[in-house]
């Protein structure tokens, strides 16, 4: 079989021509570095994603912090972690990087935090 | 009235990279002046990641690139005010602004603009019909979802396929709304093709090339729009037009510079980029009025943003010592194939980054730089898209000699 990937690592965005077999790649062209092929291999086998989104904060300056996975996960769970992402909530302060949630779906998704929440009215910087 | 050494109007990804930069380089008396309530700027909306491979050679979320900048200011402790409004710039370098405080006076020696760009917005493209609410840009619709926790709508169609508004078509639909397609009135996407893929494709989110908003019905909330094909000269195709029921339509038709003190200035500015006209080092008309990031010219990556504002250090250093003079000022012109270039001017031989936006897509292009009939440097791209802004480095060797400096696209 025969495709054409855009490569969705950096925004480069290279088109990666691809003949594979099942999960078998004969012939690549197109990548110009080596996070390209990886990418391609992950996409005829399992898709993986980084998942952004929010979730609530209490007593913060804000109402929402942004989280992640802290690494990609399988691109057929994004919906559930998005869904699951509207029922959690968190106190301030948050620091970036800290564990909002933990091995959900029973994956071993975690959600980190990527913005610092501070306590609502505290003076610190 | 308040001296600075050097004032920094914006403190967004342009503003901060540029501070930081002026305090490595050893200026001290810097003044950041912001208009929000947090430094950071747009960055802090944008929490989808893939910021920073090209700066920090990994991939981060909005609020973590800004984070990092965000600490290097305040670990150097470079002063700025919040909740702070510009509202005047003279030509003499004197800043009006306003907070809480009242107004105040300040005078720098040097002021760089940073103050970024803003959306086009629904009067900007003439959508006819009713005004019912449930009409938002891009952007909003994105500070509203991820900082201030407000869905905006349910039935979404997205017109102008923007790198704001496809990354609102996946935020949207992983907050459980149903994103019905992005219209594109071009027969290409304004998007980079990285975003078409991980936004829409990986969602069955339907893009439709050369298709727009012709009418919009509504009494109180929008219900629904018609949308219809275009033609090669992009006149409607008869017969193409579809009524999409729907509550919520999200623009992301293009961003404008924001320049209204740079015009009130008396700066001069590049009709195509919106933005000011600048030399090689990011300077203005006005001498020791430098512009770097968004408000200077519509970037795609945010890295980008940052290498502007650093790279612009170095002549505002120059300008302090009174060394940044000019031994000529040549115009660089345009030739075919490009949309616009940046510098505009060049005023002395040194190395010079050039960005540029071709004027369509294309294959197996070569970018020739000319001076009268004399070959400068070639480039060849393998693909040009209006989407992604082409860099390119002449050297001071290079540029060693020209009289004329002339850009094409072949």
């Amino acid at each position: 079989m025969e495709r054409e990937f855009v490569c969705i690592i950096c925004p480069n965005g290279c088109r990666i021509k691809v003949e594979y077999e099942g999960t078998n790649i004969k012939n690549i062209k197109g990548d110009e570095c080596p996070k390209g092929k990886d990418y391609v291999k992950n996409e005829i086998t399992n898709p993986l994603r980084v998942f952004t989104g929010s979730v609530l904060v209490e007593k913060g300056n804000f109402s929402l912090v942004s989280v992640k996975t802290p690494s990609p996960i399988p691109k057929k769970y994004l919906k559930k972690i998005g869904e699951i992402t509207r029922r959690i909530k968190v106190e301030a302060p948050v620091e970036i990087g800290q564990v909002v949630a933990f091995n959900l779906l029973n994956e071993n998704i975690d959600l980190i935090a990527t913005r610092k929440i501070k306590k609502k009215n505290s003076l610190s910087f | 009235m308040q001296e600075k050494e050097v004032i920094i109007i914006g403190g967004g990804a342009a503003g901060l990279a540029a501070a930081v930069a002026c305090h490595q380089k050893g200026i001290e008396d810097i003044l950041i002046i912001e208009r929000g309530d947090y430094l950071g700027g747009i960055l802090n909306q944008c929490i989808h990641d893939g910021f920073g491979l090209e700066k920090f050679n990994t991939s981060l979320t909005g609020p973590e690139y800004a984070q990092r900048y965000i600490d290097k200011v305040a670990n150097r402790k470079i002063p700025f005010l919040l909740n702070s409004m510009v509202v005047g710039l003279t030509p003499q370098k004197e800043v009006v602004v306003v907070n809480s405080q009242g107004l105040q006076h300040y005078r720098a020696r040097v002021i760089i603009l940073a103050m970024g760009c803003r959306e086009r917005t629904r009067g900007a493209i003439n959508i006819p019909g009713a005004r019912p609410s449930g009409i938002y840009t891009a952007g909003v619709a994105q500070e509203l979802i991820n900082l201030r926790n407000y869905m905006v709508g349910e039935k979404i169609v997205v017109l102008g396929s923007g790198d704001i508004g496809l990354i609102m078509a996946r935020r949207l639909t992983l907050e459980g709304a149903e994103v019905i397609m992005v219209a594109e009135k071009l027969p290409y996407s304004s998007g980079l093709p990285r975003n078409i893929n991980q936004c829409l494709y990986d969602f069955d989110i339907p893009l439709l090339l050369s298709h727009t908003v012709v009418d919009i019905k509504g009494n109180g909330r929008l219900s629904e729009v018609t949308i219809a094909q275009l033609g090669k000269r992009g006149g409607i195709i008869p017969g193409s037009k579809r009524k999409i029921t729907c509550d919520t339509l999200l623009l992301s038709v293009g961003l404008i510079p924001e320049n209204e003190l740079s015009r009130e200035a008396g700066i001069v500015l590049d009709n195509i980029t919106g933005g000011p006209q600048v030399d090689e080092r990011g300077q203005t008309s006005i001498p020791g009025i430098f512009s770097c990031g968004n408000v200077l010219q519509v970037h795609d990556i945010v890295d980008n943003v940052s290498l502007e504002a650093e790279y612009i250090a170095e002549g505002v250093v120059e300008y302090l010592k009174g060394k940044l003079t000019k031994e000529r000022e040549i115009k660089v012109e345009l030739g075919n194939g490009l949309r616009y270039v940046v510098p505009q001017t060049l005023i002395r031989v040194k190395d010079v980054i050039f960005s540029f936006r071709v004027n369509q897509p294309g294959r197996k292009k070569i970018l020739l730089f000319e001076d009268g009939r004399r070959l400068i440097k070639k480039k060849s791209l393998r693909r040009v898209n209006p989407a992604e802004m082409v860099r390119v480095k002449l050297s001071s060797s290079e540029l060693e000699g020209i009289k004329t400096l002339k850009v094409k696209l072949v």
